[in-house]
């Protein structure tokens, strides 16, 4: 008899924890269905959810939404051609997951689909019309002092900025209230100092600084409402007014009037961050800014609807040169995450990506492909132009540089981690051959060694293993 | 520019709603028109909803002039909503009902109503397209498509009109999609055919919406993964340029290419003088050798 001594090996998988950024569909996935059947009760919702599906899922609810009965699955499915059975069944997996649609059996045995019937519904009416308005809709007198859009996009960046300021610990700190730092702090981005309980930011909130501005927006909304709940605010309402926020028009004037008192206290907060302008606390009026527009657009891929004020800055050379026209100290100090700065002159930053600059950046925890985002999205026009005339390539960025940091990445990549069980300290060599024979059978068997009678195997066999185990001690 | 295969960023969908008094569903129950702006309206609103970058442009086609019904020049509409519906919807239901309206209002009182411009509704539609690319900001991948809501029928008239807008779309790479109600249009469906866009006649104006959202919704590079109903065979007979009737075998301008259906000794396009040889010498036919 031998015993088998298990050792578990660190359930740390993944050595550099790096920032999770989910979108909607993300987010209403991990979220329980009681939960979406109350948010779909918004018509908004339902409009942004639609959005986020994916195509020919949005062929499907469209085909759909017009049918009061349940229709089979083999017709939906013969929607689609042959080829493209793949994409057919991730677009049926997603309707599932956000219980856009349930099974419905048809008389005659036969499954069958049917849309949820309060999404059916509220779609409905954000296409067609019909129910109740909104919230904020209900009329106005012309306002005195009515915004334009560039105020308001100057307020809303300016706004952003102070929170982004806030994280990398520039001097200024006025203008950001607890509940931010809260935030922040619930959301890993920054931690309390151990020493003098200040706040400082982590290796995840320099990740999330390299996000765009509408992904850092959405990512921070994500945390508010997490902890949203436990200050009796409704996550739901809260999602419900944001979106509707996100269909409003930029540089028009909502009023607050029939807001509930938890929605006043929630549009404060959003005031705060810059998602909406207000003259006035009690002004009964407020104007949604760019920020809070760009909610819905987290998926696409370049930066949408971006301000002109804010367009990009940054040139990058095929000699792996990075010019950046920025004056800035976040950018500045953004930058130097992952390129050698050389230069430094009043109006523009002169770096370079080596080896070295961008090994630092990934193990910082930063990845490959955040740097070739950051330096996609805020690429100088010019390098935008330069593309249209000559080859087309899927980055704007010279492809030598791309790929030349996704090998830097993956030179760093050369383990594969698997959780797996050791099994070791067989009595005999004849013990250690069942097993391995049993085990790789089986598919278990993820290492072993014949000289150190040692197995490796995959974590979920373990239970399996040791039933066999014991039949086999007994039998012998 | 288009590319058919990427999924674009941004789809710009410009519908031309043909609104002439004389086809044949309006003279019949002029309500029904309603019920076919309801349902184009819808279908504008769905292309909108697809995506938040998607773009449209409505424009109305009468037999006095075409005109946008959507976006409208100048200051938008300000618009409240009213009911649940999305505030941008409710601009565009409203701008499209009330330059309709305009529209027909401007309608020469006392001219009997004649053929459709649907020709030259669509070269605004390129107009438009083009202005939209050049506005749209670089590195924007923009994807443009024209539907065509009519019920009129074509005739030849507008021949080559058609065919010059048919062929600037296939190099401007817009597809063009037609939408029958009424008769089937062999000239239009030519131009679907060239362009790569989809043709379809409804069989019946009850469930316009349902085919306009099946058949049309989808962008191109979507299309290839949907069953959707095929191109059949195209008619591509040409219209002669004196008579324009549609021809299978006609007289062709050595210098211009027009086409004619009787022999004409100066082309009419490029006034090129042909001579007139007579009637065609017959070839003595080869004897054949005998065996």
């Amino acid at each position: 008899m031998s015993e088998s001594s298990k050792s578990k090996s660190a359930s740390n998988i993944n050595p550099s924890p790096t920032l999770q950024c989910k979108d909607l569909h993300e987010y209403l996935k991990s979220r329980s269905p009681q939960f979406l059947e109350t948010l779909y009760n918004y018509p908004t919702i339902c409009l942004a959810v639609y959005r986020e599906l994916p195509e020919l899922a949005r062929h499907f609810v469209i085909r759909l939404l017009f049918v009061e009965q349940p229709v089979p699955q083999a017709v939906v499915a013969s929607w689609v051609t042959q080829t493209h059975a793949k994409e057919q069944s991730k677009a049926c997996e997603a309707l599932s997951e956000l219980s856009v649609w349930q099974e419905a059996p048809i008389p005659g045995g036969l499954p069958g689909w049917m849309l949820a019937q309060s999404f059916k519904k509220n779609l409905k009416v954000a296409l067609l019309g019909g129910g109740r308005p909104w919230s904020m809709s209900s009329s106005l007198e012309p306002d005195g002092k009515a915004r334009d859009v560039a105020f308001l996009d100057a307020y809303a960046l300016e706004r952003w900025e102070c929170v982004l300021h806030y994280m990398v610990g520039s001097a200024q700190t006025e203008g950001i209230s607890a509940d931010a730092v809260r935030i922040l702090l619930h959301a890993g981005l920054m931690t309390r100092d151990a020493e003098d309980g200040t706040a400082v930011i982590t290796r995840a909130g320099f990740q999330f600084l390299l996000l765009s501005t509408a992904k850092q927006v959405w990512l921070f909304l994500q945390h508010y409402l997490h902890t949203a709940e436990k200050r009796s605010l409704s996550a739901a309402e809260c999602l419900a007014f944001l979106y509707q926020l996100s269909f409003s028009t930029l540089g028009k004037d909502y009023s607050t009037e029939g807001m509930s008192n938890n929605m006043l206290v929630f549009l404060q907060h959003l005031r705060e961050f810059g998602l909406v302008y207000q003259r006035k606390r009690k002004a009964g009026r407020f104007y949604p800014t760019r920020l809070a527009l760009n909610i819905t657009c987290v998926k696409d891929g370049i930066a949408p609807l971006e301000a002109a004020a804010s367009t990009g800055y940054i040139l990058v050379e095929t000699n792996y040169r990075v010019y950046a026209y920025t004056q800035t100290t976040l950018q500045v100090a953004l930058l130097g995450l992952f390129t050698e700065l050389i230069y430094r002159f009043p109006d523009v930053v002169v770096g370079v990506l080596t080896r070295e600059s961008v090994r630092a950046a990934l193990r910082g925890g930063i990845s490959a492909q955040q740097i070739i985002r950051y330096l996609e999205q805020h690429s100088h026009p010019q390098m935008l132009r330069s593309e249209t005339a000559g080859i087309r390539t899927s980055s704007v960025l010279p492809p030598t540089v791309v790929d030349q940091i996704q090998l830097w990445e993956s030179e760093r990549n050369r383990f594969t981690y698997t959780e797996g069980i050791v099994y070791n300290q067989f009595l005999s060599q004849a013990e250690f051959g069942v097993l391995r024979e049993y085990a790789s059978r089986c598919g278990f068997l993820t290492w072993h060694s014949e000289r150190a009678r040692t197995l490796v195997l995959t974590r979920a066999a373990h239970d399996d293993v040791k039933r066999f185990w014991k039949r086999y001690s007994k039998s012998s | 520019m288009a590319d058919d295969d990427a999924p674009s960023d941004s789809s710009l969908l410009v519908i031309i709603v043909d609104t002439n008094p004389n086809q044949r569903y309006i003279t019949e129950d002029p309500k029904v028109l309603t019920g076919c702006l309801d349902a184009v309206i819808a279908f504008a609103n769905s292309h909108l909803m697809q995506k938040s970058r998607n773009q449209l442009a409505v424009i109305g086609c009468h037999f006095h002039k075409s005109e946008y019904l959507y976006p409208s020049p100048g200051k938008p509409l300000d618009v409240r909503q009213i009911d649940g519906q999305y505030e941008l919807f409710t601009l565009v239901e409203k701008t499209i009902k009330m330059r309709l309206v305009n529209l027909i209002k401007s309608q020469p009182q006392e001219e009997r109503p004649g053929e459709s411009l649907l020709a030259g509704a669509m070269a605004m539609a390129l107009c438009c397209i083009a202005r939209m690319r050049r506005e749209a900001s670089p590195g924007l991948r923009l994807s443009s498509r024209i539907l065509i809501v009519t019920g009129s029928s074509d005739t030849a008239a507008q021949y080559i009109n058609y065919m010059n807008v048919f062929f600037t779309a296939q190099k401007q790479q817009v597809l063009i999609d037609v939408c029958s109600l009424d008769k089937h249009l062999s000239l239009l469906q030519q131009g679907c055919d060239i362009t790569g866009g989809l043709y379809l006649k409804v069989p019946s104006l009850e469930g316009l919406l349902q085919y306009l959202l099946w058949v049309f919704l989808p962008e191109a590079w979507e299309r290839k993964e949907l069953v959707l109903p095929g191109r059949g065979r195209v008619d591509y007979r040409a219209a002669c340029f004196c008579h324009r009737e549609l021809l299978t075998i006609g007289y062709v301008c050595s210098v211009c290419l027009s086409v004619f259906c009787k022999f004409s000794p100066i082309c009419t396009t490029c006034h090129t003088v042909f001579k007139i040889a007579g009637p065609l010498p017959i070839k003595p036919k080869k004897k054949k050798m005998k065996i």
